[in-house]
């Protein structure tokens, strides 16, 4: 007889091999677990479909489809490629560039914040660094700002929406370690306003220091009224950031469930788009279906996961793993570094709904034996999966960016231009370590312990 | 007639995923309704809980093989998408007989047991008074991954004719993420700029 804490590990072996190939994920879960399954629950005196695995997948399959929790992933969706779609962006850009004109850094520090909003009501990376790529980086060029500067203050910025909640992100990483996605949006409200007030200055701090890099405006241009600069902010920032807070604090406050909130915010960018005259049932139809598709990608990666997770505990690989963890003897501190690298380093191949729902549940059981909270750890993930969209070599924003950028610009300038982000990333994570209050006090000041 | 299946099983499976895509719609109005409902008149509804989930698990369960066709179930390609077209498809083969099929068929089989039980007894659920049938929700999963197994033979076949032509055939249109639309726009622009630039 074959021990079977080896058979797991063999399992993880080859889970790791074919996503590395290239092959859709979850059918890999799905497909390893039922396999490697038939072997563990194997009785031989059972018909074949007697085998207590089948019953595994089939359960596991359902638990995700009446998931009150993933309820809200579509719905969440839905809103953000209705706002996506609702020729919002330029009218906000534009007016948010006009209130800032004599901020250092302007244009970048208006990219900043247009981002940070967009991306926090949508939540898609993709569709935001592409659309800023072709309404804020040709501006900054023309103005003068370094090429590096000028994309990584893209594609930084469109990274924001997965961490600032309502963010799609942590309610998956609530439904996958079982965790309140309510206390999870409040521990994050604090670091994701950090982060992009870090960037911010820190774009503001190198352009008085380094006037060459991003330049000031000429002071002829745009000379608009105090009044009408006010108008058009009230008309294009103003309604979208309610509908944000609107969703955000119905969560916070109790008075909704986040399904709940979710729809009302889907229902308000659908509103939003009619006052905004480009609602039309074609982009309706776009939005739904798009929506179907990606809430199919999440939903399935559960499904495979949950089986393949349920096959490799009962084998013992869990087991297996936390002996050699704890065998190391490492201190709280060393076992959070290793594992912040290792979540890190798989952001160079995978896309952060591989890394949550697959590779994250192995460092949840270990968090009690080294008296890290689960928020804590939490929020350190979410800020380490920005860094997955910005380091080389698979940055998608940075794929993103090339993709529509003018043709002298290199991916390697872009890719340069991501690192003082990916810094600033890192230096974030740093400060909630040192000062856990600013993920605990939030959710401690709403909800008491 | 290989092709007249492959497409005719991507069209059914477009045609699923489309129709019961719009349950996100009506998932939105029913939360929306039971808010409303719930603090403007002070009456919540009885089935607004089940009611959410049948919708949502429909919707992402049925659209599995359209997103299946549209490959849209995430992978890391990065390895992949460096390789030939011809390579691609062989290694793809491969992989859709270990990792697909026996996952997928397992589905088929052991959700239509579990989908039957839960039918012969209309199964309802137990969180409220209400009584909302989950059986339905239930017997979607061998139907479900009935339509995944067939569109998995699609992908095969898709593969085969790859190898054959030494290229990807094409696939039926429908709409794509909008940096996708994006960035497919710009690389015609600039090939068209190109193509001008050369004549002059």
């Amino acid at each position: 007889m074959i021990d079977p804490s080896i058979v797991a590990l063999i399992m993880l072996g080859i889970l790791v091999s074919a996503i590395m190939i290239g092959f859709p994920v979850a059918f890999t879960l799905m497909a390893l677990g039922v396999i490697f399954g038939y072997w563990a629950y194997f009785q031989p005196d059972q018909a074949f479909f007697d085998n207590r695995v089948f019953y595994l997948l089939t359960q596991n399959t359902f638990t995700t489809m009446n998931n009150d929790v993933l309820v809200a992933v579509p719905l969440f969706l839905l809103m953000g490629y209705m706002v996506e779609r609702s020729n919002l962006l330029d009218k906000l850009f534009f007016s948010i560039q006009l209130a800032l004109k004599r901020v250092p850094g302007s244009l970048a520090v208006a990219t900043l914040i247009t981002c940070a909003l967009f991306a926090t009501a949508t939540g898609i990376v993709g569709a935001v660094v592409t659309l800023m790529g072709l309404l804020a980086f040709p501006q900054m060029l023309k103005a003068g700002y370094d090429v590096r500067l000028a994309s990584g203050v893209i594609c930084a910025g469109g990274c924001l929406g997965i961490l600032i909640p309502p963010s799609i992100m942590l309610i998956v990483y609530a439904a996958m370690a079982g965790m309140s996605v309510v206390q999870l949006y409040a521990a994050a409200v604090i670091p994701g306003f950090m982060v992009a007030g870090l960037y911010c200055i820190y774009v503001m701090v190198l352009a008085i220091f380094k006037p060459h890099l991003a330049p000031p405006l000429p002071k002829e241009e745009g000379n608009v009224p105090l009044g009408k600069v006010f108008f058009m902010v009230v008309q294009s920032f103003v309604p979208l950031a309610i509908l944000i807070l609107c969703v955000l604090g119905a969560i916070m406050f109790g008075l909704a469930t986040p399904t709940e909130a979710a729809s009302i915010g889907a229902l308000g960018a659908v509103f939003l788009a009619v006052a905004y005259r480009s609602f039309t049932w074609g982009r309706l139809r776009e939005s739904v279906f798009l929506t179907a598709r990606t809430s199919a990608m999440v939903c399935f990666l559960f499904v495979g996961s949950a089986t393949f997770a349920g096959v490799f505990g009962y084998l013992g690989g869990q087991a297996v793993i936390e002996k050699f963890v704890l065998g190391l003897n490492m201190g709280p501190v060393t076992f959070l570094i290793v594992a912040q690298l290792i979540i890190f380093l798989l952001g160079w191949p995978l896309e952060w709904t591989e890394i949550i729902i697959i590779f994250v549940p192995i460092f949840l059981p270990l968090l009690p034996h080294f008296q890290i909270d689960p928020l804590m750890f939490g929020l350190l993930v979410a800020l380490n999966l920005q860094t997955a969209f910005l380091s080389p070599p698979m940055a998608m924003a940075a794929y993103y960016l090339k993709g529509i950028a003018p043709k002298h610009v290199l991916l390697t300038q872009i890719f340069r231009g991501c690192m003082p982000f990916l810094y600033i990333v890192l230096l974030a994570m740093l400060m909630v370590y040192v000062f856990p209050q600013t993920v605990m006090w939030l959710p401690k000041a709403i909800y008491g312990n | 007639m290989v092709n007249r299946f492959i497409y005719g099983v991507d069209l059914l499976s477009r045609t699923v995923g489309h129709a019961f895509a719009w349950c996100l719609v009506i998932l939105t109005l029913g939360t929306s309704y039971e808010v409303f409902v719930r603090y403007v008149l002070n009456e919540p509804t009885s089935w607004a809980f089940d009611f959410s989930y049948l919708m949502y698990g429909a919707m992402f369960f049925m659209a599995g093989a359209y997103t299946l066709s549209r490959g849209g179930h995430v992978r890391a390609d990065m390895f992949y998408r460096l390789w030939r077209p011809r390579t691609q498809a062989a290694v793809e083969l491969v992989l859709y007989v270990i990792f697909f099929f026996p996952g997928v068929l397992a589905l088929v089989i052991s959700g239509w047991n579990y989908g039957y039980t839960s039918m012969r007894i209309l199964e309802s659920s137990v969180n409220s008074p209400a009584g909302v049938p989950i059986w339905p929700l239930k017997m979607l999963i061998p139907f479900g991954a009935s339509l995944l197994a067939l569109q998995g033979v699609a992908e095969v076949l898709r593969c085969v004719q790859c190898l054959r032509d030494n290229n990807w055939p094409t696939r039926l249109h429908d709409v794509e993420e909008l940096e996708k639309q994006i960035l497919e726009e710009h690389a015609k622009k600039a090939e068209q700029e190109a193509a001008a630039g050369a004549a002059r």
